[in-house]
C-alpha cells in the first residue's frame, strides 16, 4: 500500500515539471513576450531595466526557467498590476469564497446523486427511473450559466425569494445570527446551480454502476443466505457500487481552483473564478498566470488522492 | 448415397408417416444486411435517438435554410424609427421580437445558429483528426513514443479547460469565428487521443494484424487502413458528443465576451448582448440559451444511440 502510494506520487512529479514548463512557456508565447506579462504597464523606463536585471531576461532561456522555477516554488508569482499586490495575497484573499461554495455544493451533490442513482437503479425501467434519468439527462445538456441565469430569473426576479448575486447583502449590519442566515440566503442559488450541474453526470454514473453490482452473484448468494433488503442494499451493494463514484468526486474536486468560474460569474461570488474572469479583462498577467499554475497543481493533486483513494477502497487495485 | 437420394426414396413410399422437412423458404431467409445496415437499423429502434435526429435535422434546416425560406435574413437590420419598433413582443412579422434597436430576434437567431453549428462542427473535425492521429500513433508503436504524447496528453488535461482557453481566447483570438475553431480543436482532441490509443492498443494484437504484416503491409497503412476502421465505433460517439461539447465551450466563452465578438453573432453572443437586458426582456437571453440547450440535448441523444446502435454486446431486441 505505502509503496503504491509512493509509486503514484514519483509519476506526479514529473508532470508537475512538465506542466510548468509549459507554463513558462506559455509566460514567452503570450502577446508581448515576458514584458507585457512580468512588467506593470506603468512603469517608467529606470523600472523597467531594473525588473529586466531582477527577472533576469537578458540571461538566456534555460536559466530564465530555473530562476522562474525558483520563485515559484516559494510562492512568488510577482505582484499584481492592477493593485500591485503579490499575487498569492490576491489568489489568497479569494479562496475561502470559492472553498466554501465547491465545497458545500459538491457534498450537496455527491448525497444527492448518490441517493438519485441508487433509487433509480432499484427501480430500473419503472416511471420514477425514467423521470430520474431524464432530468439528469437534461441537466447535462444545458449550459451552466444557461441554468443559472434561469434560476436568477424565476428565484430572485420574478418571486423575489432569493438575493441573485454576492455573499452578503450590502449596506445593512446585522446582528450575528441574521447575517448568518442572510449569507445562507446568498449561498443557496449558486449552490444548487453548481450543485445540479454535477449531480446530472454523477447520478446516472452511480445508477450504471449501481446495476452492474446488483447483478452480481455475491449479491445473490447474500440474498439467498437471508440477509435483509436494507442490509443488501447499504452493506453489500453500496458499498462497491460507490467506489468508481467517489473518484470521479475526488477528481471533480480538483477542479476546485477556478473550476466554479462560470458559476461565479453568473452569480457575482467573489472567488477565485470571478477573480480570474476579472483580471483577464484587466489583462493581469502575473495572477493570471500563477491562477493557472495553482489550478494545474490541484488537479495533479486531486488525481493522485482519486488514485489513492481507489486503492484504498478496492484491495483489488493494490496488488495489480 | 447421400442424404437427398435417401429423402427422395422416403417420399415416395406411400404409407410412411414422415417428418415434414423444413426447408428454408424465402419468407425465412433473413435479409443479409451490409454492418451499416444493421447499426442504421438498431439506430432507428431506439426513440428518443430518433427524436434527436429529427431535432438536429430541424435544426440545420432552420438556421441554413430559414433565412431564406422565411425571409427573415437581415440580422443587421435596425429598425428605430419608433420605440415600438424595439423589444417588441412576439407578432407575425417578428415571430421572436425585436431587440432593443430594432433588429428581428428570429433572424439573430438564425444567423448565431449558423456560426455556432459551424463552429461546433469544424472544430469536432479538426479535433478528431489530430485526436485520432496522435492516439494512432501512441496506441500503434507504443514505448517512448506513446510516452512522450501521453504526456503531452496529460499537461492539457491537467488545467481546468475554462480557464486555459479564457486566457488564450483573450490573448490570441479576435472574435472571428475561425479563431475560436482553432483554438478549441487545439484543446478538444485529448478525450479522442486516448479513446484511439486504448482501441488502438487491443486491436494491435489481434490476429489479423498479424496476417497484414506477414504479407507485407507497411505502418502507416496498417494504422490507418486496417486497424483504424475497426476502431471507428466509439470515435464516432466521441466526435456526436464533442459537437455538444464544442457548441458548449464555444457559448461560454461568448458569454464572458472571450468568444466571437460582434459582427459576427454567435447563440453565446446573443446571450452576452441580451443579458444587459434582461431585467427589460428577459426573452432575449433565454431564446438563443434554449437554442443552445435544444442542440446541445438533441446531439447527446443521437450520440447515445448510436453508442448503442455501434455496441457489439448488446443483444438484439
Amino acid at each position: 500500500m505505502g509503496r503504491y502510494i509512493i509509486r503514484r506520487f514519483l509519476q506526479a512529479i514529473p508532470l508537475l515539471l512538465l506542466i510548468s514548463i509549459a507554463m513558462f512557456l506559455l509566460l514567452h508565447a503570450l502577446p508581448g513576450g515576458p514584458e507585457a506579462v512580468l512588467f506593470n504597464p506603468h512603469l517608467s523606463a529606470a523600472g523597467r531595466a531594473a525588473l529586466r536585471a531582477r527577472f533576469g531576461l537578458d540571461d538566456s532561456v534555460p536559466i530564465q526557467y530555473i530562476k522562474w522555477l525558483g520563485r515559484s516554488l516559494t510562492g512568488d508569482f510577482g505582484f499584481s498590476f492592477a493593485t500591485n499586490e503579490p499575487v498569492m495575497t490576491v489568489i489568497g484573499r479569494r479562496f475561502p469564497a470559492t472553498l466554501e461554495l465547491f465545497s458545500v455544493a459538491l457534498v450537496v451533490a455527491l448525497v444527492l446523486a448518490i441517493v438519485i442513482g441508487v433509487v433509480s437503479a432499484l427501480r430500473q425501467s419503472s416511471a420514477t427511473d425514467y423521470v430520474l434519468m431524464t432530468l439528469s439527462y437534461f441537466g447535462i445538456s444545458m449550459p451552466i450559466f444557461l441554468f443559472g441565469l434561469f434560476a436568477q430569473d424565476i428565484f430572485g426576479v420574478q418571486l423575489h425569494w432569493l438575493p441573485v448575486s454576492g455573499t452578503q447583502t450590502l449596506g445593512y449590519q446585522l446582528a450575528p445570527i441574521d447575517a448568518f442566515v442572510d449569507h445562507l440566503e446568498h449561498l443557496i442559488m449558486p449552490m444548487s446551480v453548481l450543485a445540479i450541474s454535477y449531480i446530472a453526470g454523477w447520478s446516472r454514473y452511480m445508477r450504471s454502476s449501481m446495476i452492474e453490482v446488483v447483478h452480481q452473484d455475491y449479491m445473490r448468494t447474500a440474498r439467498a443466505k437471508g440477509v435483509s433488503s436494507t442490509s443488501l442494499i447499504f452493506r453489500h451493494a453500496l458499498r462497491n457500487a460507490v467506489i468508481p463514484l467517489i473518484t470521479v468526486v475526488a477528481i471533480d474536486f480538483g477542479a476546485v481552483a477556478g473550476g466554479a468560474a462560470i458559476t461565479e460569474g453568473v452569480f457575482a461570488w467573489p472567488g477565485m473564478g470571478s477573480l480570474f474572469i476579472d483580471e483577464l479583462t484587466r489583462r493581469d498577467y502575473p495572477v493570471l498566470l500563477g491562477m493557472l499554475i495553482i489550478s494545474a497543481v490541484f488537479v495533479i493533486f486531486f488525481n493522485l488522492l482519486a488514485d489513492i483513494l481507489y486503492a484504498v477502497m478496492d484491495p483489488r487495485i493494490r496488488y495489480s | 448415397m447421400d442424404i437427398s437420394e435417401d429423402i427422395n426414396a422416403r417420399q415416395v413410399t406411400p404409407n410412411e408417416e414422415i417428418e415434414p422437412f423444413l426447408e428454408l423458404t424465402p419468407e425465412l431467409a433473413q435479409k443479409r444486411r451490409s454492418q451499416t445496415r444493421i447499426i442504421f437499423d438498431r439506430f432507428v429502434r431506439n426513440k428518443a435517438a430518433i427524436v434527436g435526429a429529427i431535432g438536429l435535422i430541424f435544426l440545420f434546416t432552420m438556421c441554413f435554410l430559414g433565412p431564406t425560406l422565411t425571409g427573415h435574413n437581415d440580422p443587421n437590420q435596425q429598425n428605430v424609427s419608433s420605440v415600438s419598433a424595439t423589444l417588441a413582443s412576439a407578432s407575425w412579422q417578428h415571430p421572436f421580437g425585436t431587440d432593443n434597436v430594432g433588429r428581428d430576434v428570429l433572424a439573430r437567431v438564425m444567423a448565431g445558429g449558423q456560426v455556432s453549428l459551424l463552429v461546433g462542427l469544424t472544430s469536432m473535425l479538426m479535433a478528431i483528426i489530430l485526436g485520432v492521429g496522435i492516439g494512432a500513433f501512441a496506441g500503434y508503436y507504443g514505448g517512448i513514443i506513446d510516452n512522450v504524447l501521453m504526456r503531452f496528453t496529460d499537461i492539457i488535461l491537467s488545467v481546468p479547460i475554462y480557464l486555459l482557453l479564457f486566457v488564450l481566447s483573450a490573448s490570441f483570438t479576435d472574435g472571428t469565428p475561425k479563431s475560436i475553431i482553432i483554438l478549441i480543436a487545439v484543446f478538444g482532441w485529448t478525450y479522442a487521443a486516448r479513446l484511439v490509443r486504448s482501441e488502438f492498443l487491443t486491436l494491435k494484437e489481434r490476429e489479423f494484424v498479424l496476417a497484414a504484416r506477414t504479407i507485407g503491409v507497411k505502418n502507416f497503412r496498417m494504422m490507418f487502413r486496417h486497424i483504424l476502421p475497426n476502431a471507428l465505433g466509439p470515435i464516432i460517439v466521441n466526435a456526436t458528443l464533442l459537437v455538444s461539447n464544442n457548441i458548449i465551450l464555444e457559448s461560454v466563452l461568448s458569454y464572458f465576451g472571450f468568444g466571437i465578438k460582434p459582427p459576427d453573432s454567435s447563440w453565446g453572443n446573443l446571450v452576452y448582448d441580451g443579458q444587459g437586458l434582461f431585467d427589460v426582456d428577459p426573452k432575449l437571453v433565454f431564446i438563443p440559451g434554449l437554442m443552445i440547450f435544444f442542440t446541445v440535448l438533441c446531439l447527446n441523444l443521437v450520440g447515445d444511440g448510436l453508442r448503442d446502435a455501434l455496441d457489439p454486446y448488446m443483444t438484439e431486441r
